[in-house]
């Protein structure tokens, strides 16, 4: 009976505003955001995340984001990397297909958060998931709404992850 | 041993329960939870209950083969033999559930969960990236997991350096197999062997973008689709017999010929492209906003990415399509900029405006602009971006500090323009350095900058006799300043936005360029705003040159662009003299002024 591998699980997390958020969101929100989070779950040497193209992988740190801000560690996973893809593509095909991409409901960190407590049982950080309803309690987040649930995020750089044969 | 329940227990939900009589079926159960992709149900086991048990279950409920069933907890796979508690899944747990399909999926190709339609022959690809036919047998006996498909098979056992003797008919032979028409027909075990092959892994390891056109199954597709006529493959074959790199067959088949082919090469240009500027651009310092915030007075060299990075979130907002369009047009615009002139001044400039495109697309809530202001402003980019490359005058290109006020001065010119569309930005750029700025102010001064007769007073103030009378005013108010600070206050009316209160250092704005040095405004909004730091003047001033420019005698300053005027006939000295300083040190703006103001 072999001991089961054991593979690390990695959450990359991006500052999207590059800093500017930190800067300015007092001002323009009233209460201090440490960033503009966008995540990926990083496993079998492989980065994964969703945007509104769907679930989209690459190297690690391959996006055109460049390198992580930072890198929090979920834990580790016995899933096989061919259990894994497979999860992945029914994730595609059901509950993360691009068309559901919603800035603030089903965005990347939800697809991180999932994949992670798919992988490791474990939730990621909530200064990461609790961003949209800190922008949403402060009126210019309210005013901006509209706005900004048109906003749609595909870091380029990826490919896609679990598509039928044939279309892409 | 107990066996599962699927009635609801009359137990309370803890789940444990050790004073009950012993009616072993409903003494303890769990209610565990059962998340597949796109589903959740609650299953209500027994606590001893073993995985192999549980699997049956789920298996009569998901309607598939147990042997498909992949339960994961905790990160954990759960094999048959242990037991549910023994795992730890107590009640309320989250059990994860993987339904495999029926052949196994590997790497990042697709699962098909049908097995393939057997179509028509797709041709063999092997003609595509590789010179042998033995390609398919030679990937399958290295994938050992591969489904009875391909042991069936019994192609035959081609050489590599076989093939190119009888291609055509070994090729017909293979490509008669039926079981060969099947396996051609699922992309996804094309794309495998394609990928699995050393001769196309050694041409990936060289060309990376050849992955991505693996990766991109519409590419793929098409690919097969056109390596299904024999004829076609004949055709390569014999463009390929001469080649004198048969290791790489992509380049001499050239992609152009393939449909869809040119998009993938555009693709990896623009990749290309991107990648090289975004090169460029770090030895500029990689962060254009630190500059701005942190209230340095950039260098020249950063003046144009400082203006730009307003532009950057109001373009992020166009659709990502959109993005890599206008980022295509960038790149050739910098890319001709690049090559045209060695000056790394405006390289810089070009560069910064095409990596701002590449930038991603922002969430951030903190621009609101519509985006027919973007595509106005990346016009306007547009314009300048090609006015500093195409100018065709040779002393620009001579004289690199010379073109950098040109450059930002014509960024100027741009930015006043979409100032005046955009109060919010207005609004913005004034934020970007004053933290104490209250609500009140904020709400106001977009209203302001529409109602205020805008376009009205810039062109007065373009006025040079107007300009020099608002100079004088603010040399007055600086002696002032240093002279009398005592006296400040009571020409504070007449001071704001002169930023003469608390700029101590000389570095006073040019009044020409920046909307918001009106005198005119009402008696309270200036006082409420009258201790507005100098602070955001000095920035835009210094985003519009350098400041110790400002120093110097504008004779001195335009000296050149002086001469330049003076050759090209305009003999009016003074009237040059007011141009250039109107233009701020712009020969072509001030050309065309003179040439207006001389009624053409």
């Amino acid at each position: 009976m072999e001991p089961p591998n054991l593979y690390p699980v990695k959450l990359y997390v991006y500052d999207l505003s590059k800093g500017l958020a930190r800067r300015l969101s007092p001002i323009m929100l009233g209460k201090q955001l440490e960033g503009i989070w966008h995540t990926s779950i990083v496993v079998h040497k492989d980065e994964f995340f969703f945007g509104s193209g769907g679930i989209s992988s690459c190297p690690p740190g391959g996006t055109l984001l460049g390198p992580p801000d930072s890198v929090v560690d979920v834990g580790s996973t016995e899933v096989t990397e061919e259990i894994f893809l497979e999860y992945l593509s029914s994730l595609g095909e059901s509950l993360f297909r691009g068309e559901a991409y919603n800035l603030f409901e089903h965005n990347c960190n939800t697809f991180s958060n999932e994949v992670a407590q798919f992988l490791t049982g474990r939730k990621i950080p909530s200064y990461i998931t609790d961003l949209p309803s800190e922008v949403l309690s402060t009126p210019f987040g309210q005013a901006l709404r509209p706005l900004l649930d048109s906003i749609q995020i595909q870091p380029p750089g990826g490919n896609a992850v679990g598509r039928p044969n044939g279309q892409s | 041993m107990t066996h599962v329940i699927s009635r609801t227990p009359k137990m309370p939900q803890r789940g444990r329960s050790s004073g009950l009589p012993a009616d072993r079926t409903i003494s303890s159960v769990t209610r565990v939870i059962v998340k597949t992709p796109g589903n959740l149900k609650d299953f209500i086991v027994a606590d001893d209950t073993s995985v192999r048990q549980f699997k049956e279950k789920l298996s009569a409920h998901f309607k598939c083969q147990m042997d498909q069933l992949v339960l994961v907890f905790m990160g954990r796979l759960l094999k048959d033999h242990d037991t549910l508690s023994q795992r730890g899944i107590v009640d309320g747990h989250t059990i994860h559930l993987v339904i495999k399909s029926k052949h196994g999926s590997r790497s990042l190709a697709h699962s098909s969960r049908n097995l393939p339609v057997s179509e028509p022959c797709h041709g063999d690809r092997n003609t595509k990236g590789n010179s042998s036919g033995v390609c398919k047998s030679a990937s399958m006996s290295q994938t050992p997991t591969e489904s009875d498909l391909f042991v069936k098979t019994d192609a035959p056992k081609v050489r590599t350096q076989d093939l190119k003797v009888d291609t055509s008919e070994c090729i017909a032979r293979i490509l008669e197999n039926p079981n060969i028409q099947r396996l051609q027909s699922n992309m996804e075990y094309m794309r495998q062997f394609i990928s699995e092959h050393p001769d196309m892994q050694q041409l990936m390891q060289q060309n990376p973008e050849v992955s991505h056109l693996l990766d991109n199954s519409e590419i793929l597709y098409q690919t097969l689709e056109l390596a299904r006529n024999l004829a076609v493959i004949q055709e390569i074959m014999q463009t390929q017999q001469p080649a004198q790199n048969p290791e790489h067959p992509l380049n001499t088949l050239g992609f152009e010929t393939i449909p869809g082919g040119n998009n993938a090469l555009s693709q990896s240009y623009t990749d290309f492209n991107d990648r090289m500027l975004n090169n460029l651009k770090d030895p500029f310092g990689g962060n254009p906003f630190t500059a701005l915030l942190a209230g340095q007075a950039p260098e020249q060299l950063q003046t144009s990415p400082t203006i730009l990075p307003p532009s950057q979130e109001w373009r992020d907002q166009l659709p990502p399509p959109v993005i890599y369009t206008s980022s295509r047009g960038f790149s050739s615009i910098s890319t001709n900029g690049i090559s045209t002139n060695a000056t790394p001044n405006r390289v810089n400039h070009t560069s910064t405006i095409s990596t701002n495109d590449q930038s991603p697309v922002h969430d951030t809530e903190i621009a609101a602009l519509p985006s027919k202001e973007v595509t106005q402003k990346s016009q306007e980019e547009d314009q300048d971006a090609t006015i500093s490359i195409d100018s065709p005058e040779q002393k620009l290109e001579e004289d690199p500090q010379l073109s950098d006020e040109q450059n930002s001065s014509q960024i100027a010119g741009g930015m006043m323009q979409l100032l005046m569309n955009n109060p919010h930005l207005a609004a913005q750029m004034m934020f970007m350095g004053m933290p104490q700025l209250n609500d009140q102010w904020k709400q106001q001064l977009p209203t302001f900058l529409q109602q205020s007769q805008l376009s009205d007073l810039l062109l007065a103030l373009t006025n040079p006799k107007a300009s020099q009378a608002i100079l004088q005013i603010e040399q007055g108010l600086q002696l002032l300043a240093t002279e009398a600070p005592v006296l400040l206050p009571w020409v504070a009316p007449y001071s704001w936005g002169l930023g003469c209160l608390s700029a101590p250092n000389c570095n006073y704005p040019d009044p020409m360029h920046w909307a918001w040095n009106m005198p005119d405004i009402p008696e309270s909004k200036r006082s409420e705003c009258c201790h507005v730091p100098g602070t955001v003047l000095q920035k835009l001033q210094s985003l519009a040159g350098d400041p110790s420019h400002f120093l110097q005698a504008p004779e001195i300053r335009f000296s050149k662009q002086m001469e330049s005027l003076q050759a090209m006939g305009f003999g009016n000295h003074h009237a040059n003299l007011q141009a250039l300083i109107a233009t701020e040190g712009d020969t072509n703006a001030a050309i065309r002024k003179l040439m207006r103001s001389q009624g053409f």
